[in-house]
């Protein structure tokens, strides 16, 4: 039985149990559903929950316990001529392809299962027909390895048949349990409303999911890295300078310092004006001119990087050299830290202004009423009631925006340059480190080197940083956030 | 002013004598209040004007990709060289390659040219046939086997003419640049404005820019969206459907069950962390997590969408806290009074008026994923695909390519022809992003409210 | 872990309940973004001609192509490595180690390296040894290493104009930059005889000196470019006194747009280039997964039709755009239809 089909099955059943249950819940208090505890839908949604989610959890725990428990015992099929390690996991490797190519074989009518059992690896040529499938095999099929695979066939048929058949029994058996207990002492809505509960946590749970895979996924690399780079060049030689041939600088201050400098006159453009942007449309203007400035301004944020990129590259960077940098003598470079700065800051400015409108629109109007009624003009209520009140909301917009500029990486790629430098002049060419990332991995350097690797080692850098930053500004806000009404 | 500093301060400095006249202090708060008021103009022009220059810079680069130069060719298609076996088979009939196909063309376009009074004097017959693209063949050759009675027929056939033609139609190529350029040639120039005048050559209206898939550095004329497009779309499925429902429910937890506690702690931290993590990092754990170890397969837009996913929930999630905090305790306190529980309260109650805003978070997202390139270059994204996948659930699983990673695909091209589909794409984007937001602000009219 | 295992488990399980593990159809090839051009020519003529889905072509550059490729047998591996750069022991070991034991190194062609300038500049006409002074960060001034000294190309060598010098080369994320450094930089720094100095003053160190060599200067005059040629030509664009550094097939569809300079007195062709004369070429790769052969349908034939000389050859369409065509290819094309997979690396 497909997992589909189960599945189907199992939801199904969970479907009738819910009409079922809601029927016999009103059929208990002989239709008065006031006597009931709960709501009538919440004793259906309690069966459903009993029938469906034991047996969904089940199938997930088997799905994930059955390749365990099978490779083991046909491990020792394999590993009977003594072989061990990589070879090992090799042959491991092919036995699963192999048997999962002579279901497909099967599947195919290519073959019957007759003819599998009488099949032998030195008679016929598996590899032949497991490539008419569509299955690639490394080399020649060993006979032990076909026989394994054979095997582990048919203890995953075994198994998926058991499978189906504890997940069928275990949501029946839920559907009776739940239907059973149904009454009007039932607390039905607390059943249902604790697997939304748990749902609510699980999503939450998500986040830290993703922070888990990323620092494994870094961590690894990133270790391998500091086994052919020494950590303390890594961590304090103010030298980026990689090579081919081995011998690499792979300093990581020059790139720290461009990614803040670049970020600081990002955030110093988007700031003011996303602020001002914000403060404008949520206090001054009109409905016509919100509903049209504040979707323009929306769109900012939609725009991708690397048409920014483009636009740092081509307009703003040239334009900046010959007006400024070349006049005040501040050098010739078209790329530069300027010209990555102010486009991202435009880039910016809706993560600012949109979030900040949000939030200044939330604070209630009884504090300006209030603040009119004292006699301050609207510009006065602004500055020392409605700001102080959405401070901490507004903090948490800059940072959202600060992190999307240390994080930014098209703008900088082609507004900044590639040029690892510590300087402060910020009319000359510098590099980020979200640039560094993705050069050194889609370059053509060997993976192995410590060129590459270097990529891993300044992703994770860049996240614990970020984690620093962000464990801090949360600290600030939650110090000073107040809650009106 | 309270009645304290009226009682100390002399009447005079206060008022200035008149309450029909401002005084010193009146005036100077009510230039404050227009200066103010002027900043937050002068901050929205600047933001718009940004938007202005960056679009229109994009439309005047991008619009010509929309169209595309045709030459009209006459072909006899010769059943002795496109069917040699003569028995109008298409699996027979497929051994004949464009290759074939192109000879054909190349030999009767200067005929056709020399039919319709054009002089093709100075101008070699290879040059002639160097006006087509490489893509005609191609094109002619699939309406053969589709419909093999048309060997034998002489057809008129509007073959695509090359990037350079097409440019010089468009004004991107000059006589002047021409003389420079190793692919075009001043005679072959020549000769289209000759044929422009005989309305054999002329420039339409693109839909296949829009239908067509990727094309190869040898046909920028031919290079269309069409995968790149159900690609994106494909992944906005998945972000939706995932981001958005475990986004709402992360949200509503830590904004109105979770107990301050470590844990707590520990997931505000993480997803206003996440939502500084570069976007490329979350490249690295895509190709880490979804391909290496749960083996699914690169350059798929399940793989794309799964990436972007985890790359938008924090905003999505930061931004429907924001929205959550704003409903009013009130609304709780009202719906716990009359009887809810906690959990109808919020989604009862709670959870509908801080729609607007949440919509507000979730558009920002989707925007912010629609228009990523950074973490697809690490999962296979970029790459080159001429086959539409199938529908959903299947075309999840097939490789695809997506439309900002197509625009910069482009812009790694050598051919200058390119250059224009590169903002043609980005028209193509932003006309979707456009559509996004116009719903948004039509939900969100319907909905917005202020306490 | 456990619970990644059982998210990712989770996902796996929807997925494979959603397509029923069929099996591969397309060829999947992935690697160096120089071969990419070349790669998506031979996939859209193989997908029009032959019955065979078009093959997918992945950019991202040679070591993760390589990385890839080596990453085992099955069809959820890639098929094929593109490479600007031959393949190392390090890789092949990493292949073996992931039961990837045969592999077939087939070469397409050359890429050659040009250096221009914008078409309205002056004309250049170097050899290694000016590129060496003109960029390198220590150089011979009178039998004395110093800084170096040098703003304007006249300064570097009298015959060169009056420009000041202003250089986008490679990054070092480009195999291209290997080249640089190999046949211009090293070789100018031969050439000049700075070499012998350097390792003089090394105390006869071969290694420190050549390390001296292609160390280039940091004060803004040489800028590498992580980008692709688009951007150094958008560079030039905006900075006209600059030289970049192009693949010839790049500057053949741009030659309105940038002025070609010679090197050693060579203009650079795809003829001088595949007669030896100039100087500045790389050969490119690719490398196929042997126990894919027979396996992903019209693996072999993609392979084959890639080298014949419909497509490779000096009049094909690679040739076209600028690949410059393999002499030995009729040995290539021998190889590619026994499927002899490479030896041990000399």
């Amino acid at each position: 039985m497909s997992i589909g089909l189960l599945l189907l099955i199992v939801v199904g059943l969970g479907v009738i149990g819910y009409f079922l249950g809601r029927r016999r819940a009103l059929a208990s208090v002989s239709g008065d559903p006031r006597r009931l505890h709960s709501l009538p839908s919440q004793y259906g949604q309690s069966v459903f929950l009993f029938t469906v989610v034991p047996a969904l959890l089940l199938l997930v725990v088997w799905l994930m316990a059955q390749p365990q428990v099978i490779d083991r015992q046909v491990r020792g099929m394999v590993a009977a001529d003594g072989s061990e390690g990589a070879a090992l996991s090799l042959k491991m490797a092919d036995v699963t392809r192999i048997s999962e190519g002579l279901d497909a074989l099967v599947a195919r009518s290519a073959v019957t299962e007759e003819q599998l059992d009488s099949m032998r690896a030195d008679f016929s040529d598996i590899r032949g027909r497991l490539a008419e499938v569509g299955v690639a095999v490394g080399a020649d099929v060993e006979p032990d390895v076909f026989q394994a695979a054979k095997a582990r066939r048919s203890l995953v048929g075994t198994s998926a048949l058991m499978m189906s058949l504890a997940v069928l029994a275990l949501a029946a058996a839920g559907f009776a349990f739940a239907l059973n207990r149904i009454g009007p002492e039932f607390r039905a809505r607390n059943v249902s409303e604790a697997v939304v509960m748990a749902l609510l946590i699980g999503s939450s749970l998500v986040a830290i999911l993703t922070t888990l895979g990323i620092v494994l996924s870094l961590i690894s690399e990133t270790l391998r890295f500091f086994q052919v780079y020494p950590a303390r060049e890594f961590f304090l030689s103010g030298v980026w300078n990689p090579q081919f041939r081995g011998g690499s600088d792979l300093g990581i201050w020059p790139l720290i310092w461009g990614t803040l400098y670049v970020s600081f006159i990002a955030l110093l453009v988007a700031v003011p004006i996303g602020l001002l942007a914000a403060i404008y449309l949520a206090e001054y203007a009109d409905k016509r001119v919100r509903g049209v400035a504040k979707p323009m301004i929306e769109i900012l944020a939609g725009i991708p990087t690397i048409v920014y990129g483009l636009f740092a590259l081509i307009t703003v960077g040239p334009l900046l050299r010959d007006y400024f940098a070349q006049p005040l003598g501040l050098g010739n470079s078209s790329s530069s830290v300027m010209t990555a700065g102010l486009v991202m800051g435009v880039m910016l400015i809706p993560f600012v202004s949109s979030l900040s409108d949000d939030i200044i629109n939330a604070v209630p109007q009884a504090m300006r009423d209030g603040s009119y009624g004292l006699g301050a003009t609207k510009s006065e209520s602004i500055r020392q009631v409605i700001l102080p009140a959405a401070l901490p909301g507004v903090v948490g917009a800059v940072l959202l925006a600060a992190s999307r500029a240390i994080g930014e990486t098209m703008i900088v790629v082609m507004g900044a340059g590639a040029a690892a430098k510590l300087s402060l002049n910020p009319f000359e060419a510098m590099t980020t480190v979200t640039v560094k990332i993705v050069s050194q991995l889609t370059g053509d350097t060997e993976f192995a080197s410590p060129e590459t690797l270097v990529a891993f080692a300044l992703g994770l850098t860049l996240f614990v940083f970020t984690l620093g930053l962000n464990v801090l500004a949360l600290y600030i806000v939650r110090k000073y956030r107040e809650q009106y009404e | 002013m309270t009645d304290a500093t009226a009682n100390n301060v002399p009447a005079s400095s206060v008022h200035g004598g008149s309450l029909l006249s401002q005084n010193v202090r009146t005036r100077r708060r009510n230039a404050a209040e227009r200066r103010f008021r002027l900043y937050g103009v002068i901050a929205i022009g600047l933001s718009v004007a940004a938007l202005l220059l960056l679009v229109s810079s994009v439309l005047n680069n991008g619009v010509s990709a929309f169209f595309q130069t045709y030459a009209k060719v006459e072909v006899m298609l010769d059943p002795e060289v496109l069917d040699p076996k003569g028995n109008r088979d298409p699996a027979e009939m497929s051994k004949v390659t464009t290759i074939g196909y192109g000879n054909l063309m190349k030999d009767a376009f200067p005929a056709a040219l020399q039919k319709a009074g054009i002089s093709v004097e100075g101008i070699t017959d290879k040059e002639i046939g160097d006006m087509l693209s490489k893509e005609a063949p191609a094109q002619l050759r699939n309406r053969v086997l589709a419909d093999p009675d048309l060997l034998g027929q002489t057809i008129e056939y509007w073959a695509l003419a090359t990037g350079r033609i097409d440019g010089y139609l468009k004004g991107r190529v000059t006589m002047a640049s021409a003389e420079l350029d190793s692919n075009v040639s001043p005679a072959q120039l020549r000769l289209a404005d000759q044929m422009r005048e005989a309305d054999m050559l002329e420039t339409r209206f693109n839909w296949d820019f829009i239908t067509f898939p990727d094309a190869s550095e040898l046909r920028p004329e031919a290079a269309g969206l069409g995968v790149a497009i159900i690609g994106s779309a494909y992944m906005m499925l998945i972000v939706l459907f995932l981001a958005l429902p475990i986004g709402v429910a992360a949200s509503i937890y830590l904004e109105e069950f979770a107990p301050q506690n470590r844990l707590t702690d520990i997931i505000e931290v993480n997803i206003s962390n996440l939502a500084a993590v570069p976007s490329i990092v979350f490249g690295i754990l895509g190709l880490a997590v979804f391909i290496n170890y749960a083996g699914l397969p690169a350059s798929a837009p399940i793989v794309g969408g799964l990436v972007l996913t985890l790359m938008t929930l924090p905003t999505i999630i930061i931004s429907t806290r924001a929205a959550l905090k704003a409903v009013p305790p009130s609304i709780r306190d009202a719906a716990l009074g009359v009887g809810a529980s906690k959990m109808q309260s919020v989604f009862h109650h709670v959870l509908p008026l801080a729609l607007p805003g949440i919509l507000t978070g979730t558009i920002i997202g989707l925007a912010q994923a629609l228009g990523e390139t950074a973490p697809l270059l690490l999962i296979g994204m970029v790459a080159f695909v001429r086959d539409y996948p199938s529908w959903p659930v299947d075309g999840f699983f097939e490789p695809a390519s997506a439309l900002p990673v197509q625009v910069y695909n482009f812009t790694t091209r050598g051919d200058p022809g390119f250059v224009e589909r590169a903002s043609g794409a980005i028209i193509v984007l932003l006309v979707f992003l456009l559509c996004m937001n116009l719903l948004a602000i039509w939900l969100r009219r319907k909905f917005e409210r202020r306490w | 872990m456990t619970s990644v295992k059982f998210t990712v488990s989770a996902l796996a399980v929807i997925a494979a309940s959603a397509t029923m593990a069929s099996a591969r159809e397309n060829i999947q090839t992935a690697g160096s973004s120089t071969v990419l051009p070349y790669a998506t020519i031979v996939a859209e003529a193989f997908g029009e001609n032959f019955d065979f889905p078009t093959p997918v072509v992945e950019s991202g550059g040679s070591g993760a192509g390589r990385k890839k490729l080596c990453e085992g047998v099955g069809e959820n591996t890639i098929d094929i490595a593109n490479s600007s750069s031959r393949i190392s022991q390090s890789d092949i070991d990493l292949c073996a180690s992931n039961g990837v034991t045969e592999i077939m190194e087939v070469r397409i062609g050359y890429d050659g390296i040009v250096f221009a300038s914008d078409i309205n500049g002056a004309e250049f006409a170097f050899t290694p040894a000016d590129w060496f002074n003109a960029l390198a960060k220590d150089v011979v001034v009178d039998g004395a290493v110093t800084a170096n000294p040098n703003t304007s190309w006249s300064q570097v060598n009298a015959n060169l104009p009056e420009q000041e010098i202003m250089a986008f080369i490679p990054g070092t994320k480009h195999g291209t930059r290997e080249v640089f450094d190999d046949k211009v930089i090293l070789a100018g720094c031969e050439e000049s005889g700075a070499m012998a100095v350097f390792a003089e003053a090394n105390g006869g160190d071969e290694e420190k000196a050549e390390e001296m060599c292609t160390a280039l200067r940091t004060d803004g005059v040489s800028v590498d470019i992580d980008g692709d040629y688009t951007e150094t030509l958008a560079r030039i664009d905006a900075n006209k006194n600059a030289i970049g550094v192009f693949g010839l097939s790049f500057y053949q569809n741009n030659t309105d747009k940038l002025k070609v300079a010679t090197m050693s007195g060579v203009t650079p062709s795809t003829e001088s280039i595949a007669s030896g004369e100039y100087p500045v070429s790389r050969p490119l790769f690719f490398y196929v997964k042997n126990a894919h052969l027979g396996v992903i349908p019209g693996l072999q034939e993609y392979v084959e039709f890639f080298v014949s000389d419909d497509m490779a050859g000096p009049n094909g369409p690679l040739a076209d755009y600028g690949l410059v065509s393999d002499p030995e290819l009729a040995a290539t094309q021998e190889m590619v239809a026994s499927g002899t997979p490479m030896g041990p690396l000399q």
